[in-house]
């Protein structure tokens, strides 16, 4: 039987701004598990605080909306507990890049298979527009009426230098591209990064849907554009950074790189998910690694 | 420099003998140490070894003491019958610690004494030994390394003791180790056989009867992750640092055994968070750190609470806030445990004294965590996690209890405050954790009756795991007139004090939140001499008696230097 999004809803309404890019961004997580026939309850989801994290009583699957900054280092731990289950970690820019950032650095290091969706807004909303990594520098925001006085930094090149086995980019304005994207994260064996530029019409306004029209372009419009290759991929963003452009599509994938699972020593050859093997353990044989 | 006055007692020593190897960290002292203890407990001997240290790879003062007895002893003595030196520093740093007709090994040239060193040995009759054990393991064929050994079979000899014995222990413990068997065995030979050995040495040194059953040997956290793994526990988390470090790697060690997962990660918040994670997923997973570390799982310890996720948390102190002094012990951090976290939450704080509760109650912290929904943190302290006790049997492992149950709301209201819990499963109702205040289903909200019903739904969980939690167990003559009242390490010192033939008894708090004061009060009432005893500087547990039931100690045995407390400390503090 065909899954239908229903069962991924709640009876809970969000509460984001009209024109808000989480709207799209959940409705394509949603639409890419029943594109991938993964239900509700096989599910775990991460959320983080902020705007994004604000739509967590909305999405029916296990869930769990934790700390800021702090929903990717939360994922991992339920990943590893029960790898049956799709994992995903729901931030903001703000959480993964200022709160959080060593859980990034590490999730993509130890390459757990899990998905990052950062809904990046280019600042923090839910308190009413402060600014973040991601900010251009001069931008007035909250507390800062001369500007940010800071500059901002390339956040996909410091991803990418980090040899992500899956970084892809994506538009919340194109849920339907964002959505394969998806698909192809959920079903890639190894930790997937997405950063998606996300309206935000009320903290963002200078990028419109129409900017965010007139600047993307898709990778896959790149004729011989090879995304398992690390340097076509570090020349694109270079490109990206001289032309102002955004590209979305992925931008490299590593499929050569095992999973932290796949590389426990401990658990090679085990069947059973940590989840099934909560028993009384008996220690004898233990004993003799004691007074070590 | 001042004049030392001492005052030593013989008495005080008579079920044991104390051996103490000193010298600089890196210089072998553990082996040396280790193997010596091994090979008592292959005897059949009853020991306590207990390590001090400086927070350094190479240098400073370090010493492995060793004491003996004929039964259970749980804290070391402050004095020794045997001091085997390896540096100069150590030698004049512990020589003011040796009982009447003492004996020094110094291992290296003569030491200069100090003339208050020099009357300190006269009067108390020291005999002084200078070995050069290097020379002599490479006269008897073997290598530099080898000096150890050397060392051994001297110490060997003048406890009078079968040189066959030690050097079955010795090449049992080298066993897979790329070395020359013989000459390992002519080196413990020629230590033993030394000819600057003398028979009035260790003349009152009387060891108990061997039993000849081998004993098993563990440091308290060896204990601990025993526990947690009996438990069940699958997933250990954890960031370096001293005294926990030892869990993980005991957990890390026998990983290929027991087939967890181990994971060292980037921090203390992401290892508290991936516990969170796979806590909620169903399994049982365990993190441990120190105070600084603990601080920055604080946050995630409120979260667990408010979310309602079980959580397990090892917190083994050590003393001073800040870096402290890293290596040493002390239990400064109850009122951290009791207090951590934004916000009104139940939890539970157990705290640990020795090997069999590190695994008993590690067992039983994971069932309340599960039962209750709530984080547990354990308490333990360097004196404790890294002390080296040895048993016969470690007690009988715990049932697990989870009571893992169905229903329509992950946070229905309940009487007990519980709440149906179900592990994640495929065709199961899929839920949300939220670190939000919510509804009964798990939805944010912040409408004023349900804050409050939610807040109170939670608090009844400490009310009814309060019922559950045992009054602090007493241990002496139901008449004892002076009661020490204490937790953790406390104990194992005034346990001995009353082995040693004092009429004192202890009040063991191992819940030390919530925690049962009706036991206490009975005593208080009875007009009996009630000391609150404690490794830190405010009384911190007497802080939370005080706040659970009123009442104030008046009288407090603090110590907060660094060092645990030994029988000596008792008994000086009665003798006032």
């Amino acid at each position: 039987m065909a899954l239908d999004i229903k069962e991924y809803n709640t009876t809970v309404q969000p509460t984001w701004c009209a024109g808000c890019g989480n709207f799209a961004i959940h409705v394509a997580l949603k639409k890419s598990l029943i594109e991938l026939n993964i239900s509700p309850s096989e599910t775990f989801i991460s959320f983080d605080i902020g705007c994004n994290g604000n739509g967590a009583d909305t999405v029916g699957t296990y869930g769990f909306k934790g700390l800021h900054g702090r929903s990717i280092a939360l994922a991992t731990g339920a990943h590893l507990a029960n790898r049956k289950f799709t994992v995903f970690a729901d931030i903001g820019d703000g959480g993964c890049f200022h709160e959080g950032v060593d859980h990034l650095i590490n999730a993509i290091k130890s390459n757990y298979d899990m998905t990052i969706l950062i809904h990046n807004n280019q600042n923090f909303a839910l308190t009413t527009g402060q600014a973040t990594v991601t900010t251009p520098k001069g931008k007035k925001m909250y507390a800062q009426p001369h500007g940010s006085p800071e500059r901002n930094l390339d956040i996909d090149n410091f991803i990418l230098n980090l040899h992500p086995t899956f970084f892809a980019k994506a538009y919340s304005g194109d849920p339907i591209q964002l959505t394969e994207i998806i698909k192809e994260a959920v079903k890639h064996k190894g930790c997937s990064v997405i950063n998606i530029s996300q309206s935000c019409p009320t903290y963002n306004k200078e990028m419109t849907p129409q900017w965010f029209n007139e600047n993307i372009l898709k990778t896959n419009t790149i004729t011989e554009y090879d995304n398992q290759s690390f340097d076509q991929a570090k020349e694109l963003l270079n490109t990206a950074n001289t032309t102002k452009k955004i590209y979305t599509g992925i931008i490299y994938q590593d499929t050569t790189i095992p999973t932290f699972y796949d590389n426990l020593e401990s658990r090679k050859g085990i069947l059973s998910e940590l989840t099934e093997e909560v028993k009384e353990y008996n220690i004898k044989n233990l004993l003799k690694y004691t007074n070590s | 420099m001042a004049k030392v006055i001492f005052q030593v007692d013989n008495n005080m020593y008579s079920n044991r003998t104390t051996i103490k190897i000193g010298g600089e960290s890196g210089q072998g002292i553990n082996t040396v140490g280790r193997m010596l203890n091994q090979a008592l407990n292959r005897l059949g001997f009853f020991t306590f070894a207990n390590r001090e240290y400086p927070s350094l790879i190479k240098g400073g003062v370090a010493s492995y003491q060793v004491d003996i007895a004929d039964k259970k002893i749980y804290a070391s003595a402050k004095k020794n019958n045997i001091l085997c030196t390896l540096s100069e520093k150590s030698f004049h740093t512990y020589i003011y610690d040796l009982l009447e007709n003492a004996i020094v090994i110094h291992d290296g040239k003569d030491v200069e004494l100090s003339p208050d060193e020099e009357i300190f040995v006269q009067k108390n009759n020291i005999q002084i030994i200078y070995l050069d054990s290097v020379k002599i393991a490479l006269e008897a064929g073997g290598i530099e390394i080898m000096a150890n050994v050397v060392l051994l079979g001297y110490i060997w000899k003048i406890l009078k003791l079968d040189v066959n014995i030690l050097i079955e222990e010795v090449l049992e413990l080298l066993e897979g180790k790329k070395i020359d068997i013989e000459a390992e065995k002519a080196c413990v030979l020629a230590g033993y056989n030394h000819p600057s050995y003398r028979d009035t040495l260790g003349q009152d040194i009387t060891l108990p009867s061997p039993s000849l059953s081998r004993k098993l040997l563990m440091s308290g956290n060896e204990a601990l992750a025993l526990g947690a793994l009996s438990a069940g526990m699958r997933a250990f988390y954890g960031y370096p640092m001293t005294p926990a470090t030892s869990i993980y790697k005991f957990i890390g060690e026998t990983a290929n055994e027991t087939k967890v997962v181990v994971k060292q990660a980037e921090n203390e918040i992401t290892a508290v968070q991936m516990a969170l994670g796979s806590m909620y997923m169903g399994t049982r997973a365990l993190t441990a750190t120190s105070g600084g570390g603990f601080d920055l799982m604080i946050e995630s310890i409120s979260c667990a609470g408010m979310s309602e996720t079980p959580l397990v948390i090892v917190l083994a102190q050590r003393i001073g806030p800040g870096t402290g002094v890293p290596t040493w012990t002390g239990s400064g951090d109850i009122y951290t445990a009791v207090r951590a976290g934004h916000g009104d939450f139940p939890r539970c704080v157990i705290s640990i004294s020795d090997i069999d509760s590190a695994f008993t109650l590690t067992q039983k912290a994971f069932n309340i965590a599960d039962k209750y929904q709530l984080p547990v943190i354990i308490l333990t302290e360097k004196q404790i996690a890294e002390a080296i006790y040895s048993t016969e049997n470690l007690p009988n492992i715990e049932k697990i209890e989870r009571e893992i149950s169905k229903g329509e709301n992950r946070y229905q209201t309940t009487d007990s405050g519980i709440s149906p819990r179900w592990i994640p499963t495929k065709g199961l109702k899929p839920y949300l954790h939220t670190s939000d205040e919510h509804t009964q289903e798990g939805y944010s909200t912040d409408i004023a009756q349900q804050v409050k019903e939610m807040s109170d739904k939670r608090e009844r969980k400490l009310e009814t795991l309060k019922t559950e939690i045992p009054e602090p167990q007493y241990f002496g003559n139901q008449d004892t007139e002076i009661i020490f009242v204490g937790s953790g390490s406390t104990k194992n010192a005034v346990l001995d004090a009353q082995a040693a033939g004092q009429n004192i008894a202890y009040l063991s708090y191992e819940y030390v939140y919530p925690l049962k004061t009706d036991k206490l009060l009975k005593l208080a009432n009875e007009n009996r001499r009630l000391i609150l005893i404690e490794n830190n500087q405010t009384g911190q547990l007497g802080k939370v008696i005080k706040e659970e039931c009123g009442y104030e100690f008046k009288e407090k045995l603090l110590k907060y230097d660094g060092r645990p407390f030994f029988i000596d400390d008792i008994l000086d503090y009665l003798n006032k």
